[in-house]
């Protein structure tokens, strides 16, 4: 009896110790990991836009069942989702960030879905008349070699030009040439794409376009 | 003790992946480029040593009865730290090794050597026998890799080492995952072979 306790204490000891290095090690390191997110996310940006662009963000709530709802969050239905979206500005005027001279050039956002094997992010610069500018993939965990190819320039430049009835993988009946046996890494992004065009008009009042 | 036998007999002699068929599963599923070969099998090999080591260092304080858990439960925190602190401090290198880090904490390379031999060894032969088996793993990821993508995608570590007319309609099956097992079992076999003849 006297054994099997200890057992169950060296284990517990064991498991406690790694536990409370591992929250020092989050605490540690959570701030410097969420910055370096947002500091990839505004690069992201600006490399969306051929002119130095700045950006004023817009956070708007959109009824949920606009929303594509991921099958295996069903659980977590909010009444209202957070759409943000950046409206990008020529930068011709003297101040750094918006003022009046400067020309409205476009739209960017970034939306998700879940792919094969992960969440993909993809942020997206549309114009004013709302074809594709650029689009990047910016987080993946979709298998290598194979999915992660989303990543590269080669599938990210399929988008450019193309409009929302345009925006399906070409075995859906759309113009975007999919990932060689990676369908449904390719149909995601796309998917992520027009969805987040839909909120972006939708949110811009301008569903009819 | 030989020092230099534990080091280097991970390489060929008992090579984690050809001889004593560990870690396969990542085997099969990084290895459709030479690059996230090298990549996962870098990651690996630093797991493997520092794992092996601190392993070695307290095998003396874990009861025998519960040294499984104990051992996961000290890789997994070692994976953990490395993941959180490469994504804070060195961003760009997560971007490319991030994807592999999770997928080591199931390798059972890890497990198999800690079990084998790092906690019936003292510290430096368990550090030596780590970075041994982690380069042998690497060695064979990077066989397995390079034939794939030759044959896969005609290029080799991005490079084109296959004719234009080749890239445009490669044999794709090879970077797939049926080429997968077809390239490991043929490997396997030619080594056991090439053993046999010795």
């Amino acid at each position: 009896m006297k054994y099997f306790l200890k057992l169950g204490f060296v284990l517990l000891l064991i498991t406690v110790i790694a536990s409370g290095i591992l929250a020092f090690v989050n605490d540690l390191t959570k701030d410097r990991i969420s910055e370096n997110k947002e500091v990839a996310q505004k690069e992201a940006r600006a490399k969306l836009f051929l002119q130095p662009v700045s950006f004023e963000e817009n956070i708007i709530n959109l009824p949920a069942k606009e929303q594509e709802i991921n099958p295996l969050k069903k659980f977590e239905e909010p009444d209202s989702l957070e759409f943000v979206y950046y409206v990008g500005y020529n930068e011709s005027g003297e101040l750094d960030g918006y003022d009046e001279s400067d020309e409205l050039v476009g739209y960017c956002f970034m939306d998700s879905l879940y792919g094969y094997s992960s969440e993909v992010k993809t942020m997206v610069a549309v114009g004013l008349d709302f074809n594709v500018l650029k689009i990047d993939v910016i987080d993946q965990l979709e298998t290598p070699g194979l999915g992660a190819k989303a990543d590269t320039p080669d599938f990210e430049e399929r988008f450019i030009g193309k409009n929302l009835s345009q925006m399906k993988v070409k075995k859906d009946g759309g113009k975007i040439k999919a990932i060689t046996g990676a369908t449904i890494t390719s149909r995601t992004v796309t998917q992520s794409i027009a969805e987040g065009l839909k909120k972006l008009k939708k949110a811009l009042g301008r569903e009819a376009e | 003790m030989n020092l230099r036998k534990e080091f280097t007999k991970g390489f060929v002699k008992e090579n984690p992946v050809f001889i004593m068929a560990l870690g396969l599963c990542p085997t099969l599923a990084v290895t459709s480029s030479v690059e996230n070969a090298i990549g996962m099998g870098l990651a690996a090999t630093f797991v493997l040593t520092c794992s092996n080591m601190i392993i070695s260092l307290i095998k003396n304080l874990i009861p025998d009865k519960i040294r499984i858990p104990c051992f996961i439960i000290v890789i997994a925190s070692f994976v953990t730290i490395v993941d959180l602190s490469m994504n804070a401090y060195k961003p760009e290198i997560h971007k490319s090794l991030g994807l592999f880090i999770p997928l080591i904490v199931v390798n059972c390379i890890i497990l198999g050597r800690a079990e084998a031999f790092a906690s019936k060894n003292k510290l430096l032969p368990s550090l030596l026998d780590g970075l041994g088996m982690g380069l042998g793993f690497t060695l064979a990821l990077v066989l397995i890799g390079s034939i794939r993508e030759i044959l896969g995608a005609g290029l080799w570590l991005g490079m084109k080492v296959m004719p234009d007319a080749y890239i445009d309609s490669p044999m794709l099956v090879a970077i797939l995952a049926p080429g997968a097992f077809i390239i490991m079992g043929l490997l396997m076999g030619l080594i056991k072979l090439v053993n046999k003849g010795k």
